[in-house]
């Protein structure tokens, strides 16, 4: 009788590879980022192809840093560490990081916080929904992007807005239904969703738990992505 | 703005390429003083010789220390000050971030890739945090707690951004100056808000306080279940259920906190000390011996570890144990420490019909007990004791033990095993009559200086306190009434200039060896006050 090979556990080179590919992306955007900041819109043909491609390997590479936390948040290995906040201070420091990316999209992009505003939170997982939320933003929509931070009841919301086409029905959220199916025909992967859904739900106050919602409409008209946390 | 160019600057890394790259982003910001270390190492030797204003540490430092563990070092010694900039750099966000105490916590992390820009962002946001706090770290350093409470109430009456962290410092202070209602208050509040773990954990200390174990215990129980990474709560919880008698419990909880995070030196020590306790010997051999390894690099090293584990190994590896000895005294420097370790040896040689090695032991223990300038800790001072016992010494054994009584005659747990080395060298009812005689002793020295001053003979009573003082240096009730005769001599004009500084010194050092005593605080309050008159 034939013993049957030893599976190896793939999960921990599934790990350790997408955890190299992130690094790897990291650093090609880095380098992106530097070529594009040396060359002007105007006097480079080229400078439109540079772009998508530094939008591309951002997305992908924010995709795999998601990857890795919902797989460390699934493993309970995740430091969730939410702190007290100003929530103007934490936009301006993901819209710094956001900027290269806003830059060279030509979108044009607006940010209205309530003045004062203090919350507790995670800061590197929010930032990562928000930093995924305007990355989607800047390449749907038509001219320009707002972000919107202001407490709405016993909730912070953060609001990402645009004037695109907005999301097709299929796709909207209300935040009490849960995530539909994924839908691989559109070519997303609902990486970023469930994310997103994850991180909102792991901020809890008091019997009252974060969500996420995907509504039409907004200053703009277009698709607005919204994050509520107790 | 900060201006780098006054900013003394210390980057820690064990690459090379990093290294100079953090330089260079300092001095592009602007900094003209940046030091650079390879290791823990060398970078502990670059921290004893300066203060430094920023750090950049790297997390992982490769061989010996890491970066949280040097941190730590640099904190207990007191190489860097609470305005010291200390930020950690890491590849992702590791456990260390949220598993550590809060008095170890670096005041940022930054995730790689670092840009000079965020780097900016960042420490902007640490200093304006730093000098919010400033005035109110100075009142702590002074130990002036009521001076820290008012500070932190003004604060918080207008700054939002701050207040979390404002309303957590000052629930702390209250709890060093005793103050548990006040406390309590703070808790109450902070929760009516939103549910933070370190103003449950805070709730709970008060009901343990209160003698609430039950209550304690369940609040504790629920925070661990809402923040199951929170290691104060799993702590906290192992003393309530050891209170409430049941120690499987507290064995499990402690157990579920080293799962967690199993580099905790003294959470290991621990372990093996309840597993000895139940006379699970081969558990506490385990849990020793992962001390003293997750403890290698650690400024947090539990002599203990050392200590429980030769006394595991004693009995059947000898050999083992003395080893185990003399690691400890490479690692690990101080008068307590070498009489400790000396006198298990001793005893490791008496077991192991070796009187010749244990009286030799015996000897040099007593010639460093001779020479040590100030007086051995409990612990120190009993372990000796059972090796001069044990080796006919029953005077120098009788006199360390009395001093240990009278320094501690109220406290029940510490007399009980002082009896308990006399129960061992077959004194039972000789140590006991001793202990009494040594308590009763302490008793009366302790009143003879209030019963004095409530006769009105004032300056009796003060010069009955300094030999009261003299005799129990180490007795906390002793020393808060000596303040308090000493105060109240001088609330009475034209006391001689040295009682101030007297009365002062011991009421700092009562709040050394027993944090949290009202007295201390009312005491300071008082000292203050005269402070002010002319």
């Amino acid at each position: 009788m034939m013993e049957s090979e030893q599976q190896p556990d793939l999960s921990v080179f599934l790990v350790s590879s997408v955890h190299d590919m992130k690094n790897s992306l990291g650093l090609l955007s880095a380098m992106l980022e530097k070529m594009l900041a040396d060359l002007s819109p105007e006097d480079s043909a080229d400078y439109d192809q540079l772009a998508h491609m530094f939008y591309e390997v951002k997305r992908v590479n924010s995709n795999l840093i998601h990857l890795l936390a919902v797989y460390k948040l699934g493993k309970e290995l995740y430091p969730f560490d939410p702190q007290y906040h100003v929530v103007c201070d934490f936009l301006d420091e993901v819209v710094s990081q956001a900027q290269p990316l806003i830059a060279s999209s030509k979108v044009r992009l607006e940010i209205e916080c309530e003045d004062g505003l203090v919350w507790h939170f995670d800061d590197d997982l929010v930032s990562g929904v928000v930093n995924h939320a305007l990355n989607n933003a800047v390449h749907y929509t038509r001219s320009k992007v707002k972000l919107l931070a202001r407490q709405n009841g016993k909730l912070l919301e953060l609001r990402i807005e645009d004037d695109g086409r907005g999301y097709p029905p299929s796709m909207l959220l209300d935040g009490s239904s849960g995530r539909k199916a994924i839908d691989f025909a559109s070519g997303s992967t609902g990486l970023g969703l469930y994310f997103a859904e994850k991180v909102a739900q792991l901020h809890r106050n008091r019997g009252s738990v974060g969500c996420i919602k995907l509504e039409n409409g907004g200053a703009y008209g277009g698709g607005c992505f919204v994050l509520q946390l107790p | 703005m900060i201006d780098f160019s006054r900013q003394y600057c210390l980057v820690i890394d064990d690459f090379q390429g990093m290294r100079t790259m953090l330089r260079d982003m300092l001095r592009e910001l602007g900094a003209q003083r940046v030091d650079i270390a390879a290791s823990g190492g060398e970078a502990v030797g670059m921290l004893g010789n300066h203060r430094y204003d920023i750090v950049l540490c790297d997390y992982n430092l490769g061989a010996g220390r890491t970066g949280q563990q040097l941190l730590e070092e640099a904190k207990v010694r007191n190489l860097v000050g609470p305005a010291c900039a200390w930020i950690m750099v890491t590849a992702e966000k590791t456990s260390d971030a949220i598993m550590g105490a809060v008095e170890y916590q670096p005041d940022a992390y930054l995730i790689k890739p670092v840009t000079a820009a965020l780097l900016e962002t960042r420490l902007e946001k640490i200093w304006t945090r730093k000098a919010a706090l400033q005035e109110i770290d100075q009142a702590m350093q002074a130990k002036n707690f009521s001076k820290a409470v008012a500070l932190c109430d003004q604060r918080l009456q207008y700054d939002r951004a701050n207040a979390g962290e404002l309303q957590r410092l000052k629930s702390q202070i209250l709890l060093n100056a005793g103050e548990w209602d006040r406390a309590r208050e703070v808790y109450e509040q902070v929760l009516a808000e939103r549910e933070l773990p370190w103003a449950k954990t805070g709730l709970a200390k008060v009901h343990f306080h209160n003698g609430n174990y039950a209550a304690a215990r369940d609040l504790l129980q629920q925070t661990i279940e809402e923040n199951r990474t929170y290691l104060e709560a799993y702590d906290w919880l192992v003393r309530a259920q050891q209170q409430l008698g049941d120690a499987e419990a507290a064995e499990q909880t402690l157990v579920a906190a080293l799962r967690l995070w199993p580099n905790s030196p003294l959470r290991q020590k621990n372990l093996g000390e309840l597993a000895l306790k139940r006379g699970d010997r081969d558990a506490a051999e385990q849990a020793f011996r992962k001390s003293v390894v997750v403890g290698e690099h650690s400024v947090m090293k539990s002599a203990d570890a050392y200590l429980g584990l030769a006394k595991v190994v004693g009995a059947n590896k000898p050999d083992e144990a003395l080893k185990t000895l003399g690691l400890l005294q490479k690692q690990m420097a101080g008068d307590d420490i070498r009489l400790r370790a000396k006198s298990a040896e001793g005893l490791i040689y008496q077991a192991s019909n070796n009187p010749q090695k244990a009286e030799q032991l015996a000897g040099e223990v007593g010639e460093l007990l001779q020479g040590m300038a100030g007086k051995p800790g409990s612990e120190a001072s009993m372990e000796a004791a059972s090796l001069m016992l044990a080796t006919g010494r029953r005077e120098t054994a009788v006199e360390l033990l009395q001093s240990v009584v009278r320094n501690n005659h109220d406290n029940r747990e510490l007399l009980n095993q002082v009896q308990q080395v006399f129960v061992a060298a077959n004194m039972a009812e000789e140590g006991a009559a001793l202990v009494e005689a040594s308590r009763q002793e302490a008793i009366e020295l302790m009143n003879r200086g209030v019963l004095l001053a409530r006769e009105g003979k004032i300056d009796e009573a003060v010069e009955s306190m300094y030999q009261a003082r003299a005799a129990l240096p180490a007795n906390v009730r002793v020393l808060f009434n000596f303040a308090y005769i000493l105060i109240t001599r001088m609330q009475q004009g034209n006391a001689p200039d040295t009682l101030r500084a007297d009365a002062r010194n011991a009421l700092l050092q009562a709040n050394r060896l027993a944090p949290g005593d009202k007295r201390f605080n009312q005491l300071m309050d008082a000292l203050a006050k005269l402070q002010a008159s002319p």
